[in-house]
């Protein structure tokens, strides 16, 4: 499968991450979504009219949005239906309202820190308070969650496609200007995220502490 | 520094491995539970580098800072091991600025200056409610949570900046966190909106 990306943009990282965690191979292809701007070029538009990354090319059809992606991948790549729980039609309505919170942190956090480090226009302040919104709605669904016996977003044993979808604009969003101070919650679910087996990092993002330190003399 | 003591965290935002991050007066706090089970409260701030210790990592009874390696001890805060200088030991002037701390009733406490021994926290049994952050300034929030009536639910402040301030609450009945947090939001709405 063909993952056309730019590595620093959070949607293109949720789908390395899903992929690496279902040990699903992918070749990357660069786009130079700046400062090139390649992803406005008419070659990427005939791929992409949207002008959107990442896109998948699976080998059947051509997916033009992540979620599109994400959801691709864990129905055809995850036998056991763990990521994303087709029988359980309550979950799967659970799953597409966080999709949404997914999509609109990207349209809000993501954009802060677009804006913050690559100078792409946004409306700053509106985004960081959009971001905040979310992360306050997120905040309490994760506290109330943990007091359930819950440690992802949807009732269920295992984390979701949701849970990464959110994951990738929250672990970045203090490079746009949205701290995470008042969401210790939020905190203790990026550290779950990040102990998922077979969880990747992309730059910006620290790994857990799963090695184990050598003792230093006399320790 | 201002005195006295403030809840700063509840015990249950320390899980093993976590390094809780907050704020009192401005001072940045890294707070971590050690595999001993002290509670840290230190300044979010490595000694070397400057870099934030709540993007670092707990090692059982150290914790490791994220930029060089470097470990800091449970307890005292005095440096532990330099990887730069495996053989050596560190210097004891090397130190995590460590504030005490005390849990009551659920609540991590502690104090920035001062040495008051730490208030006895008298209630009948109690949980600790979701913290409610507000970016309004500690008086404002003080004097909305004294005029809101709220039966069966005990509030304190952790004054985090000049315009931010959480609120931190013990509630009397497990049952009704949901509820008492409604009304913590509607308080906070209408703060906010002020």
């Amino acid at each position: 499968m063909l993952l056309y990306e730019w590595a620093a943009l959070p949607e293109c990282y949720a789908v390395r991450l899903l992929a690496a965690i279902l040990e699903v191979p992918l070749t990357l292809r660069h786009v130079d979504y700046y400062p090139a701007h390649e992803h406005e070029s008419d070659a990427f538009l005939t791929l992409n009219p949207l002008g959107t990354l990442p896109v998948l090319d699976t080998g059947e059809t051509i997916l033009l949005d992540w979620l599109g992606a994400l959801t691709y991948l864990a129905a055809r790549h995850d036998p056991e239906r763990r990521w994303l729980p087709l029988e359980h039609t309550d979950r799967m309505a659970s799953l597409l309202e966080w999709l949404s919170v997914a999509r609109a942190l990207s349209e809000s956090a993501g954009a802060a820190r677009l804006h913050d480090s690559i100078g792409q226009e946004a409306d700053i302040a509106g985004c960081r308070a959009k971001a905040h919104a979310l992360l306050r709605h997120l905040e309490r669904h994760l506290w109330f969650g943990e007091r359930a016996g819950c440690s992802w977003l949807l009732q269920n044993e295992h984390p979701t496609i949701a849970d990464l979808a959110v994951f990738v604009n929250v672990i970045l969003c203090e490079e746009g200007g949205v701290e995470r101070l008042d969401y210790p919650a939020v905190r203790r679910w990026t550290d779950r995220v990040k102990q998922i087996p077979g969880f990747v990092v992309t730059s910006g993002v620290f790994p857990a502490a799963t090695l184990e330190v050598k003792q230093g003399p006399g320790a | 520094m201002r005195e006295g003591w403030y809840p700063i965290a509840a015990c249950d935002d320390l899980p093993a491995a976590h390094i809780y991050q907050t704020q009192l007066c401005d001072e940045p706090l890294a707070v971590w539970r050690a595999a001993d089970g002290h509670v840290n409260v230190w300044q979010d701030r490595c000694p070397h580098r400057g870099v934030r210790f709540s993007i670092g990592t707990v090692h059982a009874n150290e914790l490791r800072c994220r930029y060089h390696a470097w470990r800091f001890g449970s307890g005292s805060g005095a440096c532990t091991f330099v990887p730069a200088h495996p053989d050596r030991k560190p210097a004891d002037a090397i130190r995590a600025t460590a504030y005490p701390s005390v849990e009551r009733a659920g609540l991590v406490w502690t104090r920035l200056a001062g040495d008051q021994a730490a208030p006895p926290v008298l209630l009948p049994s109690t949980v600790p409610m979701r913290a409610m952050p507000v970016n309004r300034a500690e008086d404002a929030v003080v004097a909305a949570i004294s005029a809101a009536e709220m039966p069966g639910v005990h509030l304190f402040v952790q004054p985090v900046s000049a315009g931010r301030t959480v609120i931190r609450g013990l509630a009397e009945d497990a049952a009704l966190l949901g509820e008492h947090d409604d009304a913590l939001e509607r308080l906070r709405r209408t703060l906010e909106s002020a």
